[in-house]
């Protein structure tokens, strides 16, 4: 499709011209050694970084050399860059240190900057790259090579509460934007050195750092290496969110369904891992995907395991439920009173009808009315600037609540319609699996305005039908409901006890697929046994 | 490719269906009451209590006519239906029918065809009440009531509970009477009711504004047909035996005589029956045994209330002025009517199928002759939350 309107609108090929300056990606075979001509590296970093005020080059000298020290300001702490260059080089021993040769600066290093992590490079673009992650580097005249000593300054954001999967009872860790202290969040939950971490740097321009999570003895390794080919794959010039990378390593594009678990809960992913599924984290993003995903997966949250399982199923139905009325509530009111009044009792049927009484829209109108003020609303909930907040629930509760029924311009009962509907969409414990409902709950009304229940029903149907279509890295969508695996329904809508569930999903065809062989119901000793 | 699929998917779903039946909430009357008279001029007149339903809602009455009742004559009551907005402004819905009337004279003159469009029609379904009216149908229409407003809301709500917590109206459907009709072993019965008071100021808002209405149709008795012919009346309680024998109740209330001038009254609150018809003697013999759970209601006889001697009686008094009731309403209507309402001749079809083949198609005579037997066990289960009486205290 999109290759379609592709053809379409730009019938001739797209002029691709790299964005990415030579100093990142230079091409095979132009590398340029850094072949100890300090004057001329100096010019070129320079022309490389420009007038950026950030970007450093101090002159100095080394083991009776002299040298060049580049760093941006920005991404180093000069705290560092104080204590471990300026005072190391300013040492009466380093002065006497003489560096003739590549093997003396190894030396050199190794003696002086063993405390911090240091590394030696040998061309210009590692060079840059070195610079750019926050490292200080030091080159010398007649020296091939240049040491690069790792100064990056770990500023991130405080682990706090995730915003969007907030749960009662368990963790209220949140992961943040620093992929490492997104790591160190998995990792204090799994302790398993099997739980590994590859990494690879996605986008052109970015070259944002992407880690893929797996525990090794466990996960299926055909999803692992599906994971890892289509990561590989991604060309994109710029990735800031997991968002970026679901779209391009999704099975298909046209669907409103998510085809990968996002959450901002690392219980939640330790979980998934644990099951054998993939984790994907991306720098800068509080969000981590996991791959593959079923649909029950989205009606599922940690919470269910640390609430009794009783409870947890429940709400599970709950969710379920709330679902179903997020998407086809509307329709259903505006089908039966268009349509099926057969269907209402009497007495709601005169209600409903005296309440109508005097709104001069037909149904369709009036439930397209609320539904898209109401999304309004939402949507302006969400970008207002938090000092105006109460503005807008003010204006928003008064405009939709009272004033546009007082008005007569739509009635009661479709302002309860509405708001049930909304409410039952913040159920969802995934924010973009609830948009898909979001989304589709306007295509139903329309069906349901043109053919009545009828179209709602083909409106499932069409829905189930393309649900079932999906895959996620292989596996089927809807699995394990359909394809139905007696196995795997002790968490699907009733959760079983923990100690009940013993197996791994089986539609995940994992290495290991028992996971706890000798788990078994507590059983308290006879009575009148112990002391 | 897949997205043109599901486009011309949809596309084509709308040659299957469509708008055609689509009626928003603001162009339809509700029908809750259809009246079905002999026309002056032509064979029927309908008349339809279509509602007002801002009126029968507490935030928006104003205190209008809560309904409107409009009639019309023709030859079909399905044309007719369909013509009424020649009076009435909005479309009417016939699926939230709850009441339908018909005259006594349309009744007697056995003009009963026009069921077969209640019955045919997709819209009417088979759960509403049907009467028949001691005069004439439209008047029960035009009597306002001040809780339901609209006439045959009140109607279908009254009947209900009648049959359900006393137990005089026969509660008998559509199908009942159709079924009924085609039987050979069983003929029947529908409510009668009438209007009490003045009929011309119940035709106005006014009705309901007052504690005592000046109109207000009631519950008259039990219309017994032959086929589609309505011959004549029993009375409520004999409704109520009628419901006895049929096991079609489980809560009524009985009043027996304790002793000479004084009376109790029982509340039977599980009812069942069970019939058998046979053949003695070249004549049929009905037995109907009865089984009551009750409990004491009422006494005015100064019994002692703590001796299971006392139960006893009670039972034996309550059984017995019971049997004697069912015996006299079936031996009524041998007498006076002659038809089979209870549906024996169905009970015989299962009991004794041969001899009900050679009779069926003159059951009803049959009946006439038959032998009535009916046992009662009543078992008085509690007395209330008093044992002993302050009746015994006075003497």
């Amino acid at each position: 499709m999109i290759n379609w309107i592709q053809k379409i609108f730009f019938p001739s090929k797209i002029q691709r011209k790299q964005s990415t300056p030579d100093e990142l990606v230079p091409e095979e075979g132009t590398e340029k050694v850094l072949n100890g001509d300090i004057q001329s590296i100096h010019a070129e970093m320079n022309k490389a970084f420009g007038k950026s005020a950030d970007f450093k080059a101090g002159e100095l000298k080394i083991g009776g050399k002299r040298g060049f020290a580049f760093y941006l300001d920005s991404m180093t702490d000069s705290k560092g860059i104080n204590e471990i260059i300026t005072k190391t080089l300013s040492d009466p021993t380093a002065k006497q240190y003489r560096i003739n040769n590549e093997e003396e600066l190894k030396g050199f290093c190794r003696e002086f900057f063993s405390a911090s992590a240091y590394q030696i490079i040998s061309y210009q673009h590692e060079l840059v790259w070195q610079l750019l992650s926050g490292s200080a580097v030091i080159v010398v005249e007649g020296i091939e090579g240049a040491v690069s000593i790792d100064l990056k300054t770990s500023e991130h954001r405080s682990i706090v509460e995730p915003s969007t999967q907030t749960v009662v009872r368990g963790p209220k860790d949140g992961f943040v934007e620093s992929i490492m202290v997104n790591v160190s969040l998995i990792r204090r939950r799994i302790k398993n050195p099997h739980l590994q971490f590859e990494a690879f740097q996605i986008g052109k321009d970015t070259r944002t750092t992407v880690y893929v999570a797996y525990i090794d003895n466990i996960v299926n390794l055909g999803i692992r290496n599906e994971v890892i080919k289509r990561i590989k794959s991604i060309e994109a010039n710029a990735i800031f969110e997991s968002g970026n990378i679901e779209e391009f390593i999704a099975d298909k594009t046209w669907t409103p369904f998510p085809l990968a678990y996002n959450t901002e809960r690392p219980d939640s992913i330790a979980g998934h891992l644990l099951e054998g599924k993939v984790a994907i984290l991306v720098d800068g993003s509080p969000f981590v995907l996991s791959v593959p995903v079923t649909i029950v997966d989205f009606f599922e949250i940690s919470e269910d395991y640390y609430e009794p399982f009783m409870m947890g199923s429940f709400v599970r139905f709950i969710r379920y439920l709330s679902f179903l009325i997020a998407l086809v509530t509307p329709a259903f009111y505006v089908a039966v009173i268009t349509y099926h009044h057969e269907l209402i009792p009497t007495q709601l049927l005169l209600g409903i009808i005296a309440q109508r009484e005097g709104v001069p829209f037909p149904a369709l109108v009036e439930v397209l009315l609320m539904e898209i003020t109401f999304e309004i609303l939402r949507e302006a909930g969400v970008r207002m600037p938090r000092a105006v907040g109460q503005t807008v629930s003010i204006v928003g509760a008064l405009v939709i609540g009272q004033a546009a029924v007082e008005a007569g311009i739509v009635s009661a009962s479709m302002v309860i319609v509405v708001a049930v509907t909304a409410i039952a969409n913040f159920v969802s414990p995934v924010y973009s699996f609830a948009s898909a409902s979001r989304l589709l709950r306007f295509i139903m009304i329309l069906l349901s305005a043109g053919f009545g229940l009828y179209g709602v029903l083909i409106g499932l149907v069409a829905m189930v039908a393309h649900l079932s279509s999906l895959r996620s890295f292989g596996v089927p969508y809807l699995a394990p409901v359909a394809p139905f695996v007696w196995e795997d329904q002790n968490d699907v809508f009733i959760r079983f006890p923990i100690w009940g569930m013993k197996k791994r999903p089986r539609y995940l065809d994992t290495q290991a697929p028992i996971k706890q062989p000798g788990s078994k119901s507590p059983t308290p000793p006879p009575e009148g046994d112990g002391s | 490719m897949q997205v043109i699929k599901i486009v011309s998917f949809v596309f084509l779903l709308s040659f299957l269906a469509g708008c055609w039946d689509a009626r928003e909430l603001g162009d339809i009357s509700v029908v809750t009451g259809i009246a079905i008279d002999k026309g002056e001029h032509q064979r029927y007149k309908l008349t339809i209590e279509g509602l007002n339903a801002s009126e029968l809602n507490a935030k928006t009455a104003r205190g209008d006519a809560p309904s409107v009742v409009y009639a019309l004559e023709g030859d079909t009551i399905a044309e007719l239906s369909q013509k009424m907005n020649a009076g009435i402004s909005r479309k009417l819905i016939y699926s939230h029918v709850r009441t339908v009337v018909i005259s006594e004279e349309l009744a007697r003159e056995g003009l009963l065809d026009f069921l077969d469009f209640l019955e045919r029609n997709r819209e009417i379904r088979d759960d509403f009440i049907f009467l028949l009216a001691k005069g004439r149908a439209d008047e029960i229409l035009r009597v306002t009531y001040p809780v339901q407003k609209a006439s045959t809301m009140k109607l279908a709500v009254q009947f209900r509970m009648m049959a359900d917590h006393w137990g005089g109206d026969p509660d008998v459907r559509l199908k009942d009477v159709i079924e009924a009709m085609v039987s050979p072993g069983r003929e029947p019965v529908l409510t009668a009711v009438r209007v009490q008071g003045e009929k011309e100021k119940g035709n106005a808002v006014d009705n309901m504004k007052k504690v005592t209405p000046d109109a207000l149709v009631v519950l008259d008795s039990l219309a017994v047909f032959k086929k589609d012919r309505y011959l004549g009346d029993l009375t409520i309680v004999d409704s109520r035996n009628y419901l006895l024998i049929e096991n079609g109740i489980q809560l009524t209330s009985f009043t027996v005589p304790c002793r000479k001038g004084k009376d109790m009254a029982v509340r039977v609150y599980n009812a069942s029956s069970k019939r058998k018809v046979k053949y003695k003697d070249g004549k049929p013999h009905i037995d109907i045994e009865l089984f009551l759970e009750s409990r004491l209601d009422a006494t005015q006889c100064a019994d002692d209330l703590t001796r299971p001697e006392t139960y006893v009686k009670y039972e034996k008094l309550v059984s017995d002025a019971v049997s004697r009731d069912v015996e006299s309403t079936v031996k009524r209507v041998q007498e006076k009517f002659k038809v089979d309402i209870f549906g024996f001749g169905e009970d015989m079809y299962r009991q004794d199928f041969e001899h009900f083949e050679k009779v069926k198609d003159y059951w009803n005579e049959e009946f006439t002759r038959a032998k009535i037997q009916v046992n009662t066990s009543v078992m008085l289960r509690r007395a209330g939350i008093r044992t002993k009486s302050f009746l015994t205290e006075k003497q």
